[in-house]
């Protein structure tokens, strides 16, 4: 018992290990290149000011406040993280990765990678969007975990759609195709609870439970999957 | 207990779509053994050392892989060094941060070890994308050596390597093939001389 216990501590530690070293790595590469991180910003910074100089003058209900503060993350995020796993592909380094790699420590790595850009991505967004519409949430703890839930179910998908897509050759059709019925649910979700947070409604718990048990339940799926959806040829 | 490795192919074969690649191949390797692969381009070479490192599926045929007599069914990975043309190393990581990459020791000396031992001391922190492909292919050879592993699969080794490339390659080879199981798979006969024994994929498909 006592060595079975110590098995799997020790097993644990060296997944840790294992994820910190590929998540250095990821950020290192990122970090260097700029190129996401640099298309994403410049992507919500353009967006942004692009609708508060067009909309100043007009006074927008917190619904269209609300899908517009979605589109540009989702958009902004989106032009980056599909690409984590293609880019591998694309530079012949996912051999590399994978004689170097278990699969669930890759894509757990890649999991967290895609989370904490996309977690960078909604803090510079959501802030310089409410600055320059000059808004500002009635209820903000509901409007922060509303933001925060919706990003982290986006960035589960992105993840994982990624990963298929990478290994099949038309990318960016697929893509398209097996991403909608995974997104909608989620944004449709983010955007009504954004919205009514903007408006001072109460916190709809139901609705941000479902947002995290929709991610906890892509990201086990895709721990059990990933090996054969990485290792397929 | 010494760590003995075997290698056990039998009528493997390899299709992408409708063209075969090659088909019933078989063969038997193990610790202490130096084995190549040649045939001419085309014949399947790469592919055969991929389907062994485990980054393939053979279209038909068995491969066992076993470590003391009993096979790896997980996490074959821990147990190989691999160096192939078509593994790209990361870019913009220095050769210091690549090597780092695939070392799973913890004595973190045995990094620098293997990058002087392959000359690459000078260009430890320059990232791999401004090395030469001759530097960059001593850089693969040290990630697939680096974790001293009981087999190593090399294809193409020598690839782009100049005279004291080459020298320090052989080197290697012949100390580890004395413990570990080594495949070549090449055309260089310089290179295929350092195995005894071996297959070729143009008589095996003829």
């Amino acid at each position: 018992m006592i060595r079975r216990s110590l098995n799997f501590v020790i097993r644990g530690l060296i997944l840790q290990n294992r994820i910190v070293k590929l998540l250095k790595k990821d950020f290192y590469i990122e970090f260097r290149s700029r190129a996401s991180i640099n298309i994403s910003l410049a992507f919500a910074g353009i967006t942004t000011l692009s609708v508060s100089l067009t909309s100043a003058t007009m006074n927008l209900p917190f619904r269209v406040h609300s899908i517009l503060i979605w589109v540009i993350i989702f958009f902004s995020a989106m032009n980056s993280l599909s690409h984590i796993f293609i880019r591998e592909e694309e530079e012949g380094t996912s051999i590399f990765l994978s004689i170097h790699s278990e699969a669930e420590e890759i894509y757990i790595a890649k999991l967290l990678f895609n989370f904490i850009l996309f977690i960078v991505i909604t803090v510079v967004v959501t802030p310089l969007y409410l600055f320059f519409m000059q808004i500002w949430p009635e209820n903000f703890i509901f409007f922060a975990s509303s933001v925060f839930c919706g990003s982290t179910a986006l960035s589960s998908i992105t993840t994982t759609l990624g990963a298929i897509v990478a290994k099949t050759s038309m990318r960016s059709s697929l893509f398209t195709v097996i991403s909608f019925p995974l997104t909608i649910p989620v944004l449709w979700i983010s955007i009504n609870l954004t919205a009514s947070s903007l408006e001072g409604g109460s916190v709809d718990l139901l609705n941000l439970l479902f947002l995290l048990a929709f991610s906890g339940v892509i990201v086990s799926f895709s721990y059990l999957l990933f090996k054969f959806i990485w290792m397929e040829q | 207990m010494h760590e003995r490795y075997l290698i056990e192919a039998s009528n493997l074969s390899r299709r992408f779509g409708k063209s075969r690649i090659f088909r019933g191949i078989s063969f038997s390797v193990e610790s202490g053994e130096c084995f190549f692969i040649t045939g001419p381009n085309g014949s399947g070479k790469s592919t055969l050392v991929q389907i062994i490192a485990g980054l393939q599926k053979p279209s038909e045929g068995k491969l066992a892989i076993k470590l003391n007599g009993k096979e790896i069914l997980e996490s074959l990975w821990r147990h190989i060094g691999f160096a192939s043309p078509a593994m790209n190393l990361y870019e913009r990581l220095t050769v210091y941060e690549n090597a780092s990459f695939a070392f799973r020791g913890k004595d973190k000396s045995l990094i620098n070890h293997y990058i002087s031992l392959f000359g690459l001391g000078k260009h430890k922190d320059k990232e791999a994308r401004i090395l030469s492909s001759g530097l960059r292919q001593r850089l693969r050879l040290i990630t697939a050596m680096i974790n001293s592993p009981g087999i190593v699969l090399l294809d193409e080794p020598g690839s782009n390597l100049d005279v004291e490339g080459k020298d320090v390659l052989f080197r290697e080879i012949e100390k580890i093939k004395k413990e570990s199981l080594v495949i070549i798979a090449s055309n260089d006969p310089e290179e295929l001389k350092l195995c005894h024994k071996g297959i070729d994929l143009a008589k095996q498909n003829s």
